[in-house]
């Protein structure tokens, strides 16, 4: 299974997912970020980040050293990097009551 | 208020969901206090579906469901399955005959427009909505749950029954112990989806529905999720359409993809491209589905507390059924807590009689039959990359087959399957299927 996926992900197409976050709508907690990393070395250590890849929103993004950052201000509070990170280095809540995203459709 | 006035109710529900607002106006009608409490700037701001909703289920909490005019899309008049190869397209759908009933079974919908529409009849029949609060934990006495604690000053709210709808992260649920283990990864999908703007008329023709009184909720399966477990979708609103795709959490990190290339790549089918062609982006959104459906089940009750909707892992994933089980779970959970307020015992064992209703209803049957779907489906990792493309090379080499001996093209045709699966595995596949859809 491995390999056909890796023939296949040759041809997913580039995107770029800023332009689509234009289309939602938040109400961003200036005071408290509902996202943290909890220990930043273990993402330097972490060597495969599927947090970079697997978040909807592109949220996570490598810095210079290895290390995570979290932009909880596009955080559409799914859950997944909750359930997901191999180490379990993220500390997730819900946002303070209305904040977060707001769909305007649904 | 007095500050040191208690804020009291009858019954607190936290979200203001498809469950939540059900279940508030059942327990409101009856003449008990009820408050909602939703983290949202509005109901329905948090709350994303593919999707459709089911009419008996909401004609089951409003009986005059049309007089109330609800902001529904298009009535579900042709579904079925779109089976995906690399390049090709059959579809297995269905529409006349017992999909035209009446009323129509199912309608597309946009959950942050219904949602709010949906609170604010439970507010008519006289829940009180609490928005922008976020419920952060209980307030227990003598170790039962007697209201919650939010986000705000002085955020205490009193109630004898607390019932939880507070979706598919269900941080509550697993802090009282009633859910053992937060999500796993390989019994929830991340599902993704772009709602596209495009003129009613043109999707009308795209689509083949004769007006906008028609519309279309496909299940898309095979290239949709480049063979990983999942399943894609569309639905047309009266003049928006809904793509996404769903993939286990599991696979979606384990083939390391990002989730919205996978949907542009769907959206980019040669056979999906030309439906939603021209259209704008009016909505990105990303939702996690609980599948493992009755094996994630947590307790549903518990001294003062009951659990309905995705929540209590309420989802067949196999009929695209969640928001109906949520609705009718909402309504028995009400029906408990009126029971409970006339007894006026709200511990564990007077909240039981929330089971038997369920039990009495479709929703415990049909979530102990398909209680192995995500098991078949973490078992059969390739099913859906042999499958949906097999039976596009079956048809397809069946209907050009003109000139060759018949006898050479159902060869052909059954080695399009050998070479993908050897023939006995095939069949097990299918028993095995099988055996997961009917329970045994």
């Amino acid at each position: 299974m491995s390999e056909t996926s890796d023939t296949q992900q040759n041809d997913l197409p580039k995107v770029f997912i800023d332009d689509i976050l234009m289309s939602l709508k938040y109400f961003t907690d200036e005071h408290e970020a509902h996202l943290k990393i909890i220990d930043t070395q273990v993402c330097i250590n972490c060597k495969d980040k599927p947090c970079i890849q697997f978040c909807p929103v592109g949220a996570y993004r490598t810095q210079d050293g290895g290390t995570v950052q979290i932009a909880f201000q596009s955080c559409i509070e799914c859950g997944t990097c909750r359930v997901m990170c191999p180490p379990a280095n993220v500390s997730w809540k819900l946002p303070r009551g209305g904040f977060g995203v707001a769909y305007k459709f649904g | 208020m007095d500050k040191n006035q208690k804020l009291e109710f009858d019954v607190i529900v936290v979200g203001a969901g498809l469950s939540g607002s059900a279940a508030a106006a059942i327990a409101a009608r009856s003449g008990l206090k009820v408050a909602i409490v939703e983290r949202g700037q509005n109901p329905g701001s948090k709350n994303y579906f593919g999707g459709a909703l089911y009419t008996h289920s909401l004609l089951e909490i409003y009986p005059d469901l049309w007089d109330r005019k609800p902001p529904l899309e298009r009535p579900v008049t042709e579904t079925g399955f779109w089976f995906l190869s690399k390049d090709g397209l059959v579809k297995a759908t269905v529409q006349g005959g017992k999909v035209n009933s009446n009323p129509i079974d199912a309608y597309v919908a946009l959950r942050a427009k219904f949602d709010a529409w949906w609170a604010e009849q439970a507010q008519k029949e006289g829940a009180f909505i609490i928005p922008k609060t976020l419920v952060v934990d209980f307030i227990r006495e003598n170790g039962k749950v007697v209201g919650v604690k939010t986000d705000r000053d002085q955020g205490d709210i009193y109630a004898p029954v607390v019932i939880i709808t507070e979706g598919v992260n269900n941080l509550l649920t697993q802090k009282l112990g009633l859910a053992k283990h937060d999500i796993k990864g390989d019994s929830a999908a991340l599902a993704v989806k772009q709602l596209i703007s495009i003129p009613a008329a043109t999707i009308n023709a795209r689509f083949g529905l004769t007006d906008n009184d028609h519309g279309l909720a496909m299940s898309v399966m095979g290239d949709v999720s480049m063979g990983l477990p999942g399943l894609g979708f569309i639905y047309t609103g009266v003049d928006c359409v809904s793509v996404g795709v769903g993939v286990t959490l599991e696979a979606l990190r384990e083939a390391g993809i990002k989730p919205y290339e996978l949907l542009q790549r769907y959206m980019n089918h040669p056979m999906i491209a030309p439906l939603i062609a021209g259209g704008r982006l009016m909505e990105y959104g990303a939702h996690i589905i609980p599948e493992g459906g009755w094996k994630d089940m947590p307790q549903l009750y518990t001294d003062g507390v009951l659990v309905a909707g995705d929540a209590a892992s309420m989802v067949n994933a196999l009929h695209w059924e969640g928001t109906n089980m949520a609705i009718v779970a909402g309504k028995c959970a009400a029906e408990t807590a009126i029971e409970a307020h006339q007894k006026k015992d709200f511990s564990a064992k007077s909240l039981s009689s929330y089971r038997t209703r369920l039990d009495k209803r479709f929703i415990m049957t049909d979530l102990h039959q398909y209680r192995n779907l995500s098991h078949f489906l973490k078992t059969h990792p390739d099913f859906m990359a042999i499958y949906p493309t097999f039976i596009n090379d079956a048809l397809g080499m069946f209907f050009t087959g003109f000139g060759k001996p018949k006898g050479q093209l159902y060869k052909d045709i059954l080695r399009s399957l050998t070479d993908r699966r050897p023939l006995l595995k095939a069949v097990g596949d299918i028993v095995a299927f099988g055996r997961t859809i009917i329970g045994i």
